[in-house]
């Protein structure tokens, strides 16, 4: 079989379909990093390297600690089954304790009663650690905001929280939604997406986002 | 039997203890407070009524009711839309009570007994020495709605904490906005982080119709 050589050949122009903004969210920037340093007196290339490598195994297994508060949970064990399977994504391994978690997924309604708790367990996990409120409850309440005398109105009271996801509850393709924010988080400051004006704009004037 | 003729037979036998026969959703009879050990006592060892089993024990809260149960409901008190806790100077009046959901396996038929109790000293006899399962029902009604089962084994809050103040199903209940150092409300208002105006939106933030967020893509 042959094959004409100007395929290979390397083209300044970017090809049809290139989207900058998914590049800077899929691409390491090793190359453009290394190029950047090799002019500069700045020797610490290695070091932001490492950085990469290892956010890229961090994201690349949260596990999870294993713990479900209310309804959310159920959605949550349909994520971490075999339709949706949240291993796929490398985190699948809930943890039975948290000393080997690194992920708290508050999955449900946050009782005055269990916020305790919930702060214990998130104190026993070990650095570097992440949170994600899944549902309504556990962002700001939920149903039980107006009379619910038991409920704290947002586990970010409690904990801070990295990843926020609405529902109620949400469905698992949500929960894994989250988990590829969260590893968008991990990656680094390249990862999130700039959000256009108006929804910034908006969010800003919303309680409970942006705070 | 039919809940009349189980009312019938309670008045024969009791006479002014069975107050009145209740004609509602759960056919009853209202009875007095004082005498439900008694009441319950022959409604499980009757032959004929043979009511051993009480499906449940519930506490109630007539605020807004008059003494025939007729009435409007009351304003409950709250969290409003900034999440403070609402506060008013009313106070409840208006009885608390208790109802007790008979079942007999043997007959097959239902019969409610209703107690009505004074909101200033809410007390009944416990009837757990009766039905066991009462036990836990009213701990329930005592942790939430506040009434006291006299002669009760252990009379503890069973689903807040024990240290938990007030009771919370009573209808002027005051949302807490913190226990025990936990935040239950409060979007900071003290520290002046949030006003009415951070939940309003303004007029100019309007969603154009063809904005779409970017596809950021992912990889796992």
């Amino acid at each position: 079989m042959t094959q004409d050589r100007k395929d290979y050949v390397e083209s300044t122009t970017p090809p049809a379909g290139y989207d900058p903004l998914r590049e800077q969210c899929l691409d390491f920037h090793v190359a453009e990093d290394l190029a950047a340093m090799a002019g500069s007196d700045d020797k610490n290339f290695i070091l932001t390297t490492v950085d990469n490598l290892f956010d890229w195994a961090r994201l690349s297994s949260v596990w999870p600690v294993t713990f479900g508060l209310a309804c959310c949970a159920i959605e949550m064990m349909a994520a971490s089954a075999t339709r949706y399977d949240i291993d796929r994504f490398g985190a699948g391994a809930f943890r039975a304790t948290p000393r080997q978690a690194d992920l708290m997924i508050v999955s449900g309604t946050v009782t005055a009663k269990m916020a305790t708790r919930l702060k214990r367990i998130y104190d026993q996990m070990p650095e570097p650690k992440w949170v994600v409120a899944m549902g309504s409850c556990a962002i700001g309440g939920g149903p039980y905001f107006k009379y619910g005398y038991h409920v704290v109105k947002g586990v970010d009271f409690i904990v801070p929280v990295d990843v926020y996801i609405p529902g109620c509850p949400p469905r698992p393709e949500v929960l894994l939604d989250g988990l590829m924010r969260l590893q968008d988080k991990i990656r680094g400051r390249r990862g999130a997406a700039k959000l256009p004006k108006w929804v910034a704009d908006y969010a800003r004037k919303i309680p409970y986002v942006n705070r | 039997m039919e809940a009349t003729a189980i009312h019938a037979l309670l008045q024969s036998r009791f006479g002014d203890a069975v107050l009145d026969y209740v004609d509602s959703y759960e056919k009853g009879s209202l009875v007095a407070a004082g005498r439900v050990g008694e009441i319950a006592t022959f409604l499980r060892d009757d032959a004929t009524l043979g009511f051993e089993s009480l499906m449940s024990l519930t506490g109630l809260d007539w605020d807004g009711y008059d003494a025939t149960g007729k009435g409007k409901s009351v304003d409950i008190l709250g969290y409003d839309e900034l999440g403070r806790p609402e506060t008013s100077d009313r106070v409840g009046d208006g009885d608390l009570g208790v109802a007790y959901a008979l079942y007999s396996p043997r007959h097959g038929h239902k019969h409610t007994l209703f107690v009505r109790v004074p909101r200033a000293a809410p007390e009944v006899a416990s009837v757990a020495a009766v039905w066991p399962t009462a036990e836990w029902h009213e701990r329930e009604a005592w942790d939430l709605v506040g009434i006291r089962f006299a002669g009760h084994p252990d009379l503890r809050r069973i689903l807040l904490d024990d240290a938990w103040e007030g009771h919370p199903l009573r209808k002027d209940y005051a949302m807490p906005g913190a226990w025990q150092g936990v935040p239950l409300d409060g979007r900071d208002y003290a520290a002046g982080k949030w006003t009415e105006a951070d939940v309003t939106l303004p007029d100019d933030v309007k969603r154009p119709e063809d904005a779409k967020l970017p596809d950021t893509g992912n990889q796992g």
